[in-house]
């Protein structure tokens, strides 16, 4: 049974009226003010999250009190506790709400200031990218948001399964700490704080981004592909080498291991190294541009792109849902232009 | 949560590594009943000289050290154990009744490995027209890059993240962190209750299939549709293109950084009022850009002179969004995180991530860790099959039931 959605906010509340709007249900999306500043243009973002949705332009909030009277599920993004309270958002008798905000509706930072930046340094990210002894590096894209806006799905959904009537409260800061890979138990158990280690990886080598003739190539040999690395390097000799027997010996002479390693491969192709990799069944991923990603021929095959027309009539390819229900293709979707009307 | 919305979901959980865990830990978070049916050798090294990525759960090998990987104890809550070889005709059989009693059934092995186990989905479906089963093998079960080897760190280049995270256009770099996992892992959630709203209202099973490498690729929608509206992405470091200033500046101490950024105008008229260097509050995006090297000079030269919380707190308290680039012990002694009480001290004291989706009779009071290995065979088998006692015995007998590795 379908819903109607409500969906009040930025990437976040758009990702999420996007799962819906891709999963059979009505969406209708409030646009009340300039988006937040994103990644990509305005256009390529709305034709990515809101294809699908019914768009609306709010002159007067007090309306949106009826909209959300009228609706099974509502999704509000707030740039703070108070600013969502400020949407009249507890007041409402929709069956399912559910609050986006940075920090959560209670605790001490809940009207803190903050951009995805800021929560993805709080949250235990940033501290991770890059090289020791320079800046963290930021993490470029939507993630944080689109992340936040699974789990509003994902909570919304359950209730709806349930048909339990509840309000929801979700914040950015405990979306990506939720999301930690093992940094809070190793320091915990170990008494280690992770750090950056560039592309490396502190406790596995050969695991680095290597430079090839036309790119890059990330390597990931974890010790049970030790053996098909030298095959997939064409150097066999080194399965005897005493310097890599172990793990232990290879992190021990990891400076001279990642020279041979990045010697054998400056000179080949990104195209040689993936032919290479399959043969030898290594986890090695070259690294591919947005427009290679786009013709790339595996997510051709499996009919990955969903076509999108635009209000100009121009028509985009981009992402399908990444599940697929019972082998169902991509429908087409259309960008509906914003409807100027309070009705 | 006992009473979470997702209470009388049965799930027979195969996962494994990362992906795979979380996204059922997020279900059993909101309440389904899990049971992870899993082999003797799947929780951590075999080899009893090594030690796992994370190590052991209070820092103690112990003498079970099948139960201790902190890092597998992490993602295994709420959850029951059937420790059960697949491999053997009657663990083969087991399992397919206990897809008769269940909702949904999740796996990320490769494509090759529930048909090598002669558990497809035709024979799934055999034994219950009903059931929701969730694959997510690392590309998919079809396509040219099916047998392909996929960890998470080697899929990121090829979605284009990678292609736009680095110091520069020669100097990429990976996350670190296997991205991958955890969009997947979210992705996979959202699917299945996607599948069981649908059977809710058809009476339908489904088969869902995803794959680690599409829901990376999926994130990097908004610019795969503006590369095809001309737009050239490369990498910027830690800047934004549509914000300014935007940035992480060093902080007094060791390794100590604050990430600063301004959204909105309003936001650089009060770093304005922090920094009082000579700056004009009026000045619009388009000017901030342009002057980007001069506002990070006079940004990193204030916060130089104070420790990274401080720094943070002093720009929020002129509401301008910063924040201290944070260390796990940083978080969890955050008082916003202290006062949610998000970390539980679920697993022999040690604080694991909570649940972010925080509502009303929901928490983590009755939640149950992670499970010793086999732990839950009795429990399970005469629970959902009505099993006797002398037939558990006999399947334990018979090699096919475990509560430790062998040997």
């Amino acid at each position: 049974m379908a819903d109607r959605v409500l969906e009040i906010g930025h990437f976040a509340a758009g990702f999420c009226g996007r799962l819906f709007a891709r999963t059979g249900h009505e969406v209708v999306r409030l646009e009340y003010e300039d988006p937040a500043p994103g990644w990509a243009s305005r256009t390529a973002g709305e034709l990515f999250l809101h294809a699908g949705k019914r768009r609306i332009a709010l002159r007067d909030r007090d309306l949106v009190g009826d909209l959300a009277a009228r609706a099974q599920v509502v999704i509000v993004e707030a740039s703070t506790a108070d600013a969502l309270a400020a949407w009249g958002f507890d007041d409402w008798p929709t069956p399912v709400k559910v609050a986006l905000t940075p920090f959560g509706r209670t605790g001490p930072r809940r009207n803190w200031q903050a951009t995805p930046h800021v929560i993805l340094a709080m949250g235990g990210y940033t501290q991770l990218i890059g090289d020791p002894g320079r800046a963290p590096l930021s993490l470029p894209g939507h993630y944080l948001e689109f992340q936040a806006g699974h789990y509003a799905f994902i909570a919304a959904s359950a209730a709806r399964l349930a048909e339990r009537p509840t309000a929801i409260d979700i914040g950015f800061y405990e979306t990506l700490m939720s999301l930690s890979q093992f940094t809070t138990v190793q320091w915990h158990c170990m008494g280690e704080i992770r750090t950056r280690h560039g592309n490396e990886f502190w406790s596995v080598c050969p695991t680095n981004l290597y430079r090839l003739a036309d790119g890059w190539v990330y390597v990931n040999v974890v010790p049970a592909f030790w053996d098909a690395l030298t095959l997939f390097l064409d150097r066999p000799e080194l399965t005897i080498d005493e310097r890599f027997l172990t793990n232990d010996l290879r992190m021990q002479h990891r400076t001279a291991l990642n020279e041979i390693v990045a010697g054998t491969l400056l000179p080949l192709t990104r195209s040689e190294v993936a032919a290479r990799a399959d043969a030898a069944r290594v986890p090695a991923g070259v690294v591919q541009t947005f427009a290679e990603v786009l013709d790339d021929p595996h997510l051709a095959d499996r009919d990955f792109w969903q076509h999108v027309c635009g209000p100009d009539g121009r028509v985009v390819r981009a992402p399908r849902l990444p599940w697929r229900i019972d082998h169902a293709p991509p429908e087409p979707v259309v960008l509906h232009p914003v409807e100027h009307t309070d009705d | 949560m006992t009473d979470g919305p997702l209470r009388g979901v049965r799930i027979l959980d195969l996962t494994h590594v990362w992906a795979g865990p979380l996204a059922v830990r997020v279900l059993a978070d909101l309440g389904a009943e899990v049971v992870k049916v899993e082999a003797p050798y799947g929780r951590g090294p075999r080899d009893p000289r090594e030690s796992p990525i994370a190590g052991w759960l209070g820092g103690e090998r112990g003498s079970d050290p099948w139960n201790r990987n902190a890092v597998f104890v992490k993602l295994m809550r709420n959850r029951r154990s059937l420790c059960l070889d697949l491999k053997t005709p009657d663990g083969r059989a087991t399992f397919l009744e206990l897809v008769g009693q269940a909702d949904v059934v999740i796996e990320n092995f490769s494509a090759r490995a529930m048909p090598s186990l002669g558990l497809d989905y035709k024979t799934l479906r055999r034994a219950n027209p009903r059931i929701v089963y969730v694959t997510l093998p690392g590309f998919g079960t079809h396509g040219p890059y099916r047998d392909r080897v996929a960890f998470g760190p080697t899929v990121e280049p090829l979605s284009g993240l990678t292609s736009v995270l680095g110091y520069g256009p020669d100097e990429p770099r990976c996350t670190a962190m296997a991205l991958m996992d955890p969009i997947a892992a979210l992705s996979a959630a959202s699917a299945v209750l996607t599948a069981l709203r649908r059977r809710a209202a058809s009476g339908r099973g489904a088969y869902v299939e995803l794959s680690l490498h599409e829901a990376g690729v999926a994130f990097s929608g908004p610019w795969l549709v503006d590369h095809q509206l001309g737009a050239h992405v490369g990498p910027v470091g830690n800047r934004h293109p549509g914000m300014a200033p935007h940035g992480v500046y060093p902080c007094a101490g060791d390794d100590a950084w604050v990430a600063v950024g301004c959204a909105t105008d309003a936001h650089w008229r009060a770093l304005c009022g922090v920094l009082d260097a000579g700056f004009d509050p009026a000045a619009d995006r388009a000017a901030r850009f342009a002057a980007h090297d001069t506002i990070d000079a006079a940004i990193a030269g204030w916060t130089r002179i104070h420790d990274k919380h401080t720094a943070a707190t002093l720009l929020q308290a002129a509401g301008v969004p910063a924040g201290p680039v944070n260390t796990t012990p940083d978080m969890i002694a955050d008082p916003q995180v202290r006062q949610r009480g998000f970390f539980v001290p679920l697993e022999d004291r040690t604080p694991v991530p909570g649940n972010p989706i925080h509502q009303p009779g929901s928490g983590s009071a009755d939640w149950t860790p992670c499970p010793s290995l086999g732990a839950d065979n009795q429990g399970v088998l005469a629970e959902w099959l009505g099993y006797p006692q002398a037939r558990i015995r006999a399947l334990e007998e018979r090699g096919v039931l475990f509560d430790s590795p062998p040997g």
